[in-house]
């Protein structure tokens, strides 16, 4: 573990999260590309997360918007 | 300001993401729709008070997530008074990572992930205390950034990333829990 692995994984969320500016996310783009120990974590956590919004993802009938637009449109007129 | 004539056109192609968002917090079709509704219809009674330009996406999850809080919310305990457990970083990825070789941890990686099915994400998130749920979904689910959700539940950004962090985290647990009991993970996965 260098001081770089531990600059990597103290901001392995605001990385993911494209919270950090531009050089930050440069300077742990470039230490992940050199360290596979930081590599295995980071994509971890990347895959879990399309893994939870894939698995949740809803699929909204039609007639689910066709009621609520048309409802609304009912209530905005009168 | 916005002209309430347009609000249909502007406001139409968020309908689906506002019901999927709606379905996570109150957990039922029924309720997903009433609150979609009532969204809706309040956002078109204020949309003469939306400044155009600004992020539209954000004002509706806004009003989405108080009307939630104001109708739904059963919790009332402060989220400092919820203990979500000391979890440590990386929860899963460590637990996993336990594993004698790393072809072997790479291996449970991936049974874990493909094995992990709807219903345990979906317990694992609506396990979460609502003020975390509430991060973690806007951020995970929704994709919005730090400052979208601090302005959309009305809390500082450090919060926010407070929020996240141990949300995130104890959601991992439940998922660790979920893998132990589908036998995804070897036996003796678990050590001190």
């Amino acid at each position: 573990m260098s001081r770089n692995c531990d600059d990597a994984l103290a901001n392995l969320y605001l990385y993911l999260d494209s919270e950090l500016d531009g050089m930050s996310a440069e300077r742990i783009r470039t230490h992940l590309q050199a360290c596979g120990g930081c590599s295995g974590p980071f994509d971890f956590e990347l895959r879990l997360r399309a893994v939870v919004r894939d698995r949740l993802d809803v699929k909204v009938p039609e007639e689910v918007v066709a009621r609520l637009w048309g409802a609304l449109r009912g209530q905005g007129s009168g | 300001m916005a002209d309430q004539a347009d609000f249909e056109r502007d406001a139409m192609q968020f309908t689906r993401q506002l019901y999927s968002a709606a379905l996570r917090m109150s957990r039922n079709a029924a309720d997903a729709e009433d609150l979609v509704q009532e969204t809706l219809l309040k956002a078109y009674r204020a949309y003469h008070t939306f400044q155009e330009g600004t992020n539209l996406k954000a004002w509706l999850y806004r009003i989405l997530t108080n009307t939630y809080i104001n109708k739904y919310r059963k919790d009332t305990r402060r989220p400092s008074e919820v203990d979500l457990g000391d979890v440590e970083d990386l929860y899963l990825y460590r637990r996993i990572g336990s594993e004698d070789s790393a072809d072997m941890a790479r291996t449970t990686e991936e049974r874990v992930l493909d094995g992990l099915v709807e219903s345990d994400i979906k317990e694992a998130v609506e396990s979460l205390p609502d003020n975390f749920r509430m991060a973690v979904l806007l951020a995970d689910l929704e994709g919005f950034s730090y400052k979208e959700i601090a302005e959309i539940l009305d809390i500082p950004i450090g919060t926010v990333m407070s929020r996240l962090h141990r949300g995130r985290k104890a959601m991992q647990k439940r998922l660790w829990e979920f893998a132990k009991k589908r036998g995804l993970v070897p036996e003796d996965a678990e050590r001190p």
